[in-house]
């Protein structure tokens, strides 16, 4: 049973993730155009199988749109977590002592911090070089990917740590300090590839909490700007769109299963290589 | 055991200081001055305004003033609800933030104790496996998506609870049961694990083969150590609920913490959000520190590593 889950898993992905790069190849309505005619249109609509929001945007399309962002941030913002965590926490496990103790008393204090506070905090700070910004090529989207490795790079640099402790004091680790290779050397001819494996599956668990966090920042109209979209702000759209009277539940309902699929999948996935290493 | 609380206390004040001091100059650096909107100011008007908030002030000096502030509670008044104080708003934020967050804890533990005990004791049976399954099932959820679900499900089509706004207690049930159910799978998964660790150990191995069973044996011996990981995952725990505070408060339109800090950011409010951002800063540190103390009691062993 396990192993069909993670086939599933794996398969749904693959799909998503082909389908959100071909979106701007495929067949569908842009989703940008508003169209009067159209609004609210339900699921299953003539020339829009998952209907329509409240200025006839097509969902689907939409959707897809979306899946381009959050599956980009997601892959994109944990591989810049890492790649702050990585040397960060390598460094510390590597050359212990002093160096250890500052780093890590470092990351203590950091994580007693409410950070999603404080990155919301710079978001809107910075809004007002949006300008400057844009000229250097550093959009909303870049902001956006640094401020989630910000957010995320405690953990890999606790598991990169603890690793290459425990690498650094193996045999042949000695050996080739005790011959006289430099930490650089030391770092790049034994830790990092050995800490490889470790990393893949870090990288892959940290995925689904990346994207739930674009979602959460997206939601609270924090995110990337329109006419991008996000699942985030598709399900934000959505709620606000939500009253007894009308009862426009696909523009709610949908992204939320998007997203959610998702994240099951990718936890599935993480969990089977998990247990693998 | 006190040189080490003290310590902890000290880096408590240290990191509110930090995290004050960095919100404070970035916010003063920032080029867009909180009178710096659409319509531009007469330039007087514009002085006028700035030498009442102390704004033309040396930095050094306005820092002094945001120092001595943040020593009795004083964070200046709001630049967007201009005439009420940041403090005032604090104060009237606060109670609610308490209340829909200790109620998402208090959901948490309340859930996902029994949850998890039932994933362990049962891990065998389908009945375990479900309960392990609903876990994962919940920590994928976003608690806006669960937000949505619950409001459509017993506001919108039973009718059995207000969707929004504040009043009483059936206005905090929704809000912080969406809070806290993901906090519940967390738990659940700790629980979880730390039972099924403690019955394959050599204690309760022996307490079985003596012939314990039955209540004693899950009570004393299982359940009450597996309550340690709990424990420590108060302070993550607080940390969750700040955060998810910000947009359950904000879907529920209920006037706490998260909410006039989401609008402070995305108006510009930013002696509100500085106040927000230090109050948030030291529940959390409190919250860490108090689950630390309660650790060190209960687990004499968390203080010999140490």
């Amino acid at each position: 049973m396990n192993l069909w889950a993670k086939r599933l898993a794996w398969g749904f992905l693959v799909v998503l993730t082909v389908a959100a790069i071909v979106a701007p190849w495929l067949p569908v309505v842009d989703y940008r155009v508003m169209d009067a005619d159209a609004r609210l249109l339900p699921p299953g609509s003539a020339g829009h199988v998952l209907g329509t929001d409240a200025q006839g945007r097509d969902l689907l399309a939409r959707l897809l749109f979306g899946a381009r962002i959050s599956l980009l941030v997601g892959a994109v913002g944990t591989l810049v977590a890492m790649l702050i965590g990585l040397p960060y926490g390598a460094v510390a496990g590597l050359r212990g002592g002093r160096v250890d103790r500052f780093l890590m008393r470092l990351a203590d204090a950091l994580e007693s911090v409410p950070m999603v506070v404080m990155v919301l905090f710079l978001l809107s700070v910075l809004r007002e070089y949006r300008v400057e910004m844009e000229v250097i090529g550093f959009g909303r989207l870049q902001l956006f990917l640094v401020a989630i490795g910000f957010l995320f790079w405690l953990p890999t640099a606790r598991v990169a740590r603890a690793e290459s402790l425990r690498i650094s004091r193996l045999p042949f680790v000695t050996a080739a300090r005790l011959q006289g290779m430099s930490t650089f050397a030391q770092l790049r001819r034994h830790i990092l590839p050995n800490l490889w494996p470790t990393l893949r599956v870090m990288w892959l668990l940290t995925i689904p909490r990346v994207i739930l966090m674009e979602a959460f920042l997206s939601f609270l109209g924090l995110g990337v700007e329109a006419p991008a979209v996000s699942w985030g702000g598709l399900a934000s759209d959505g709620l606000a769109a939500m009253n007894p009277l009308v009862a426009s539940w696909w523009l709610l309902a949908l992204p939320s299963a998007a997203l959610v699929l998702t994240l099951l999948a990718l936890q599935q996935v993480g969990r089977g290589e998990d247990s693998a290493v | 055991m006190n040189a080490r609380l003290l310590r902890r206390a000290l880096m408590l004040v240290a990191t509110i200081l930090l995290v004050h001091a960095a919100a404070f100059f970035l916010m003063r650096t920032t080029r867009g001055g909180p009178f710096d909107e659409a319509r531009a100011l007469d330039p007087q008007v514009k002085l006028a305004l700035e030498q009442r908030y102390g704004l033309d002030e040396p930095l050094a000096v306005q820092y002094w003033h945001a120092l001595t502030g943040l020593w009795q509670g004083d964070f200046g008044p709001s630049l967007r609800y201009r005439e009420v104080s940041v403090a005032d708003l604090l104060a009237d934020a606060l109670p609610v933030s308490f209340a829909v967050g200790g109620g998402a804890l208090l959901w948490g533990l309340l859930f996902g104790i029994p949850l998890g005990m039932v994933a362990a004791g049962a891990r065998r049976r389908l009945l375990g496996q479900s309960a392990t399954t609903l876990a994962t099932v919940l920590l994928a959820l976003p608690n806006f998506v669960l937000a949505g679900a619950a409001i459509a499900l017993f506001s919108f089509a039973l009718g059995w609870l207000p969707p929004a706004g504040t009043g009483g207690l059936a206005h905090l049930f929704l809000p912080s049961l969406c809070l806290g159910l993901p906090l519940a799978a967390q738990i659940s998964l700790l629980v979880r694990d730390a039972a099924s660790e403690r019955w394959q150990s050599a204690g309760v191995r022996h307490a079985r083969a003596l012939g314990l069973s039955g209540q004693r044996l899950w009570w004393a011996h299982i359940l009450k150590p597996s309550l340690t990981p709990v424990l420590a995952f108060l302070g993550p725990a607080t940390a969750a609920v700040l955060t998810g505070s910000l947009v359950i408060e904000r879907i529920f339109a209920l006037p706490g913490l998260g909410t006039f800090f989401v609008e402070a950011a995305l108006n510009r409010d930013y002696t509100l959000a500085l106040g927000v951002t230090v109050v948030y800063t030291a529940l959390l540190g409190l919250a860490t520190f108090f689950a630390d103390v309660l650790l060190m009691k209960l687990d004499p062993r968390v203080e010999a590593l140490s």
